[in-house]
């Protein structure tokens, strides 16, 4: 199986488990399915929920302004998403789904930025 | 001062520990044993020799009250409050009515939420701070029940979270009732929520508080017994549907009570984590408010009484009554705590079922009177509709809260 | 005496009854302890908000606070006996003692009508915290268990009670940001109906890794001081401390020979019912509960002069409260005086509602609007009057407004007004 399936697998793994959508099969998720509003329906918290789980599943981090619509349009964006912030294609990234996250890194909070926190 | 409406009780939900709906509730009254069941200690909370029982949700579905799909965010204290809302709302005849600013949500919690917080700090002690959980935070607030609750019932009047220990319960419906009877809502939905997860439970034990194991390794709450020596903790939620005796009866909605009077009081002597020596006061309290609702204490039949087992608790409680009734017989003295544990609601929802009667059955642990409060609790058999009843509790840190009500 | 009320405890509404003043103010605040230091503060048109060490937060996205500097060293033998106690619990004694000092009441309430509303999302949960780390750090028995003897919610309000022998009602109501407002409420409904003379009015927090690391997860803070209101507004700030006020039947007060310092006339509240953590964006249960407050106070909104907003700084938050200012106050909102003291102190959540209350009696009683902190445009979507730098003078300020929108969906108004003796 391609990185790339298996990415997207994970990814739908993901969602499933961090945001306790109990009775949804990760299979009967599709790619490209609406996520948010109509789709899925999950909100502004769900997606917060979901970064939490991305940032310590592949050790990446997210920025606030980063977090916005586009990226969580669906499983394929997120898998784009998630493949350039791990530095590179489906070539050459790092193999483990599980790339266990340092705790030590630090988090900070640019101030540059265009993006706006989602969150009340 | 204006009183403008009277308020009446039209539908009372429960998940009190194993038992969900009034009729299980009932069920247990009567049955008259407490149903414990061994609280988990895999995480090693609890110090050796500890009390290890509590009444727990543990296996309760519901399911069927609150859809996973609503659930799924939601923690325990949440989901049991919204389910115990949805079924008090059935019962009034009133689900899916009552949205809007003319409903109000008054809820308490003696001990807060803590799973949610216990979770939080875990992940931030092994993870760091960024790998804290949006859910986990969002449901660690000790209103976020109240905000389901309203989320779930579009109910867009006041909403209340009191946090008053032990007395929080009576508390929420008399300040529920308050909200009625000055005109400014319609209806509110009223009533505790409590989770007991180990890491609580063990707390609690290392405070001393708990039934003690006794020889045969029963934890028993004894309350006004001689040989009491702590309280059962349970788990749950129960909500009241609160509404204009008006509007209740003009759509001829079956009437629980009616509210005659609330107070609450505070005995400034008692520590932090107990109870004080100050009955004399709180008994002038009590007093004042049995006058204010214009009765006698000869007036009322019942009383349902928060003692709970506590050695210092049940002793304050004795003294306030007996200050009261000062020397006249006591009524029949209900003590749901012995049947259903204490938090979580179970007295609240036992004490609202014995305003229109039932059967409970022999007050469980009370084998005999402590002398020094001379308190005989009831003995067991049918109730008759009370025309008066006294709801009373005295928490642990001071706070003590008597809702008075009558059977209409 | 207490005077005999009939049925429960029913509040007033509509303004008939009693009159409800408040005769005495306390604050713990990032400005220091005591209304003075805080007053001080408000008059320099800058931030208290800043570097903090409460607790570590290098790992933490952002790393500013609205922190309580260490308590006043003339204090000691105040502080002494109050150190068994939690950080909150200090706040809010504090408070009260100065409250109660500025309202010369006895010192002991026990045989006075009395109670204490507070508002509190924390309690001890800071030493808590503390405890909880050693018991899953170490072995069980090591953990301190004198930790939690303050964890409780009700604790704040609880040490205000004992130590001032109050035996009336002592209620913590606990809906985060909304919970002093509410508070503050409750206590104007006891007052006024009857059931009490005298009502401890306030709220403590403090912060705390679970409350500082929750709303990082949010990704609420911004990396910077608040800036309510602001075009360029990132999120909010977390302060800590406490603020009481007394609040008394009138009579009562005159009888005592104490002038007031404001009047309470008036408080709603209502629920967004909507999200857990989202304010409804169009505004509109904040609003009725404004409108609410207004009603009760038997005044329009054209009477009102200042706004204490909640204005926590999020984009969120502050948009949806210009939409509920626009509701009520209509073409009048961007004229009438905003204040946005979290960006001067940070939200002091369970407390916030209580603090800005004791701001906006400031304002009040020296008929000033203090300034917002920071500077820069106002978000073209939130037009609004702010005031930089320095107060400004209003002198012809009557009646002000402070409102909490909490998390949860609570909302909080208070309507207050300056002391106008007829």
């Amino acid at each position: 199986m391609s990185d790339d399936v298996k990415l997207k697998q994970d990814l739908k793994r993901l969602i499933v488990e961090r945001l306790r959508l109990e009775g949804l099969t990760p299979e009967k998720i599709a790619d490209d399915a609406p996520l948010f509003g109509d789709g899925l329906g999950l909100d502004s918290v769900d997606a917060l929920e979901l970064v939490v789980g991305l940032e310590q599943e592949y050790g990446i981090v997210i920025k606030s302004h980063e977090i916005d619509k586009t990226i969580f349009t669906s499983v394929d964006t997120l898998a784009s998403f998630v493949q350039s912030a791990r530095g590179g294609g489906v070539q050459g990234a790092p193999p483990s789904a599980t790339g266990a996250p340092d705790k030590h890194q630090k988090h900070d909070e640019h101030e540059e930025g265009h993006g706006r926190p989602r969150s009340a | 001062m204006n009183v403008l409406h009277r308020v009446v009780i039209t539908g009372l939900g429960v998940v009190a520990g194993p038992d969900c709906g009034t009729e299980a509730l009932g069920n247990s009254l009567g049955a008259a044993t407490m149903k414990t069941v061994v609280v988990d200690d895999r995480q090693g909370y609890h110090v050796p020799g500890s009390s290890r029982r509590a009444v727990l949700t543990t296996g309760v579905d519901l399911s069927a009250w609150v859809p996973p799909a609503v659930a799924r965010r939601m923690s325990p204290p949440s989901r049991l409050a919204v389910a115990a809302t949805q079924m008090a709302l059935v019962q009034s005849g009133l689900a899916g009515a009552v949205g809007g600013l003319s409903t109000g949500v008054v809820l308490s919690s003696s001990l807060g939420p803590v799973t949610s917080t216990e979770q939080l700090l875990d992940v931030a002690r092994r993870d760091g701070p960024q790998a804290v959980s949006p859910f986990a935070f969002a449901e660690s607030v000790a209103n976020a029940a109240a905000g389901q609750v309203a989320i779930f019932t579009k109910a867009q009047g006041p909403n209340l979270t009191i946090v008053q220990r032990e007395a929080g319960s009576l508390t929420a419906v008399g300040r529920g009732a308050a909200l009625i009877a000055s005109g400014q809502v319609d209806r509110v939905l009223a009533g505790t929520v409590d989770e007991m997860p180990p890491l609580l439970h063990a707390l609690i034990g290392r405070f001393d508080a708990l039934a003690k194991p006794d020889e045969t390794g029963a934890e028993i709450a004894r309350p006004f017994d001689a040989r009491r020596n702590g309280f059962v903790v349970a788990e749950g939620s129960v909500v009241v549907v609160l509404e204009r005796e008006d509007l209740a009866r003009g759509r001829g909605a079956r009437i629980l009570g009616r509210i005659r009077g609330f107070a609450g009081a505070f005995d400034a002597t008692a520590p932090r984590l107990g109870w004080g020596g100050g009955s004399a006061a709180l008994a002038g309290a009590l007093d004042r408010m049995l006058k204010s609702a214009g009765c006698r204490a000869s007036d009322v039949t019942r009383i349902v009484s928060g003692a709970s087992g506590a050695v210092a608790g049940d002793r304050i409680e004795a003294d306030v009554l007996k200050a009261v009734w000062a020397g006249a017989p006591l009524p029949t003295i209900l003590v749901p705590k012995a049947y259903v544990g204490q938090y979580g609601g179970g007295f609240l929802a036992g004490a609202v079922l014995s305003v229109s009667g039932g059967s409970f059955g022999k007050t469980p642990g009370f084998e005999s009177a402590d002398p020094a409060l001379g308190i005989q609790p009831f003995a067991g058999g049918p109730l008759t509709p009370a025309p008066l009843s006294l709801f009373t509790t005295i928490g642990s840190g001071g706070s003590a809260s008597w809702l008075l009500v009558e059977s209409a | 005496m207490k005077k005999a009320t009939a049925g429960p405890a029913a509040p007033e509404s509509g303004g008939a009854g009693r009159r409800v003043v408040v005769t005495g103010l306390g604050a713990v605040t990032a400005a220091g302890w005591g209304v003075g230091p805080l007053n001080d503060w408000l008059q320099t048109g800058r931030t208290a908000i800043g570097p903090f060490t409460r607790i570590d937060h290098h790992l933490q996205r952002t790393h500013v606070a609205g922190e309580v500097p260490p308590p006043p060293a003339g204090q000691a033998r105040l502080f002494a006996r109050w150190r068994r106690y939690s950080n909150t619990d200090r706040f809010a004694l504090f408070a009260a003692v100065e409250a109660a000092a500025a309202a010369r009441l006895p010192a002991s309430l026990h045989d006075r009508a009395s109670g204490v509303f507070f508002g509190s999302s924390t309690g001890g949960l800071f030493e808590s915290e503390q405890f909880y780390s050693q018991l899953v750090g170490h072995s069980t028995d090591v953990a301190n268990r004198s930790f939690l003897a303050s964890h409780h919610l009700s604790a704040p309000a609880e040490a205000v009670a004992r130590q001032f022998g109050v035996s009336g009602p002592v209620e913590t109501l606990s809906s985060a940001c909304a919970s002093a407002g509410l508070a503050i409420e409750q206590a104007l409904r006891s007052v006024r109906s009857g059931e009490v003379d005298i009502a401890f009015a306030g709220g403590a927090d403090c912060l705390a890794l679970t409350t500082y690391s929750g709303f990082n997860a949010l990704r609420a803070m911004d990396a910077q001081p608040c800036r309510p209101f602001r075009a360029d507004r990132q999120g909010m700030s977390l302060g800590e401390g406490g603020a009481v006020l007394v609040l008394e039947d009138l009579e009562h007060a005159l009888a005592r020979g104490v002038t007031p310092l404001a009047e309470v006339l008036g408080a709603g509240s209502t629920c967004d019912a909507t999200h857990m953590t989202a304010p409804h964006e169009a505004g509109q249960f904040a609003a009725e509960a404004m409108r609410s407050a207004i009603a009760d106070a038997g005044l329009t909104a054209g009477d009102i002069g200042y706004i204490n907003a909640h204005a926590t700084g999020t984009p969120l938050n502050d948009a949806a409260e210009y939409a509920a200012m626009r509701l009520v106050f209509g073409e009048r909102t961007s004229d009438v005086p905003v204040e946005a003291t979290k960006s001067v102190l940070g939200h002091l959540l369970g407390a916030a509602g209580a603090v800005e209350a004791v701001v906006t009696v400031l304002g009040l009683m020296h008929r000033v609007v203090h300034p917002t902190a920071g500077d820069g445009p106002c978000d073209p979507a939130t037009p609004l009057t702010l005031v930089s730098g320095r107060p400004r003078a209003v002198p012809d300020l009557r009646y002000a407004i402070s409102s909490s929108l909490g998390f949860g969906g609570a909302n909080a108004a208070v309507l207050l007004g300056r002391w106008m003796p007829t």
